[in-house]
């Protein structure tokens, strides 16, 4: 038998890796710093800070409740689908449905919930439903042949093949999918919010424009900023970064 | 090649389609007969497109077969991969033991066949490394550790050495045959290059493409363990080489 060594990985992606992570705390000192200075200069002194933290915390925690329903939902639906048959039956009827413009479908929504927090929540999942199920359903049926082979001949058959194989195979498009699906959540979210006139970011900055305060407004959008910015290197960015290493070719 | 009641696998007139846009699909295999001896080494040669792979996934029941007769005399196959094909989420430890635990053994018991497997290929050091950080040869033993971990009697490879480089090559084929010896199982194996052929094997079926049908069978009578730079290798080399020729 011969012996043999370890290749560790010391390659150009973890370079860029850190170059990119470095890049975006330094955009986002920037961020906090011309905020910090606005502050000492009482550009903000209007702004009240408790009815935006109020409005902010609302918005954020209807973007996170929607994100984990949509995320049950669409993994497993995703998950199901792609393990049965019928995965080429359903891909063209979930394009079709994703592609409705989901604000043309808002008076539905309020038809159904009304002007109500669990109205928004429920519009905000049917927009990030999409780009979770489709990146997990899309990994499954790209899986390789040989991957999709070694799992059929070493055991992973039936049910079982879901969280053996498909479930873990999908895991960095569920990520992927949940960085976009987050995107659109916001704005889902925040839109829903203007239109209906619930409490939260999307009322607070309606009323900031109507009435002019742009202070309101810059303050919002730095907080809001933040929020992004503090998920994406706290959460998604270890998890891509642990993804691409494990999944590297 | 011995009795049929001695055979492991014995494939009668098979023919296959890829189900593809046409009305009939596309013939990849036709009347395909062959017979493997239990205990053999069989290699299964060609050019590309010649249906070698589509022939192992049919032997597998992975596509199925659109006519003739398959007798399956085998209950635990296992393949290696040309590919590899390891599951980048888990270790190498956890991808050798992945057979086992779909078969429902028990962690503790799981894990000691799995590091028994990965010491076999030469990998114990190594066992909590995943895919990623392992060179081609070293994926390939973890694939091979991983078939073994099954005590497969029937491991099929397909083009195992063909991503690899020409020395970690020759010591995996080393320790291939050290291991079949060992545990006296079949191995069919695909394979594109004569002499590693003839070094390995016992009987080798040639393939030629479009539609795939095996066109001539040999046996290999040089006396094990076979010496590669013998007069005889190479005039068992030239001889196939020859037929090969003539055939495509």
């Amino acid at each position: 038998m011969i012996g043999s060594v370890v290749h560790p990985r010391t390659s150009a992606s973890h370079r860029s890796h850190a170059r990119r992570n470095k890049r975006a705390w330094a955009l986002m000192g920037i961020l906090v710093g011309v905020s910090l200075l606005l502050v000492a200069y009482g550009y903000f002194k209007a702004v009240e800070w408790p009815m935006l933290a109020d409005a902010v915390l609302h918005t954020t925690l209807r973007l996170a409740l929607a994100y984990g329903i949509a995320l049950v939902i669409g993994v497993s639906i995703a998950l199901l689908v792609g393990w049965s048959p019928f995965a080429d039956v359903f891909f063209p009827l979930f394009d079709i449905l994703q592609n409705l413009p989901s604000f043309a479908l808002i008076p539905l929504f309020i038809y159904f919930f009304g002007y109500t927090s669990k109205m928004i929540v429920i519009f905000a999942v049917s927009s990030i439903v999409w780009p979770i199920l489709f990146a997990v359903l899309t990994a499954i049926k790209s899986a390789h042949k040989d991957l999709s082979d070694a799992a059929t001949i070493f055991g992973a058959r039936g049910l079982r093949r879901i969280p053996y194989f498909l479930a873990p195979l999908s895991f960095p498009a569920m990520l992927t999918g949940s960085i976009v699906g987050i995107a659109i959540g916001w704005e889902s979210v925040i839109g829903a919010e203007i239109i209906t006139n619930v409490a939260g970011f999307g009322d607070f900055i309606k009323g900031a424009s109507a009435s002019g305060v742009t202070e309101d407004m810059l303050a919002g959008t730095f907080a809001i900023l933040v929020i992004v910015f503090a998920v994406n290197r706290l959460i998604w960015a270890p998890l891509l970064s642990e993804s691409s290493k494990r999944y590297a070719e | 090649m011995p009795a049929t009641h001695d055979m492991l696998l014995v494939l009668s007139r098979v023919s296959a389609r890829f189900a593809d846009e046409g009305e009939k699909g596309t013939l990849a295999l036709k009347d395909i007969s062959l017979s493997v001896p239990a205990g053999s080494f069989v290699s299964i040669i060609g050019p590309s497109g010649a249906g070698k792979s589509t022939l192992m996934r049919v032997i597998l029941g992975f596509m199925p077969q659109t006519s003739g007769e398959i007798v399956r005399n085998f209950s635990r196959p296992a393949m290696v991969f040309q590919n590899y094909a390891l599951f980048p989420w888990l270790s190498a430890l956890d991808n050798v033991a992945f057979g086992l635990r779909m078969s429902g053994v028990p962690r503790k018991e799981r894990e000691r066949i799995a590091r028994e497997k990965l010491k076999e290929v030469g990998l114990a050091h190594l066992e909590n490394h995943y895919p990623a950080a392992l060179s081609g040869g070293q994926r390939q033993r973890v694939g091979l550790a991983r078939a073994l971990a099954l005590s497969p009697d029937l491991l099929i490879m397909d083009e195992p050495f063909s991503n690899l480089d020409t020395i970690t090559s020759e010591s995996l084929k080393a320790d291939l045959l050290k291991i079949w010896r060992t545990y006296g199982m079949t191995i069919l194996m695909v394979n594109h290059l004569i002499p590693d052929a003839i070094e390995l094997s016992d009987h080798i079926i040639v393939m030629s493409g479009h539609p795939g049908r095996i066109e001539k069978t040999f046996s290999i009578d040089l006396p094990r363990p076979r010496d590669t730079r013998s007069a005889h290798f190479f005039r068992h080399v030239d001889l196939l080489t020859e037929d090969i020729r003539a055939i495509s």
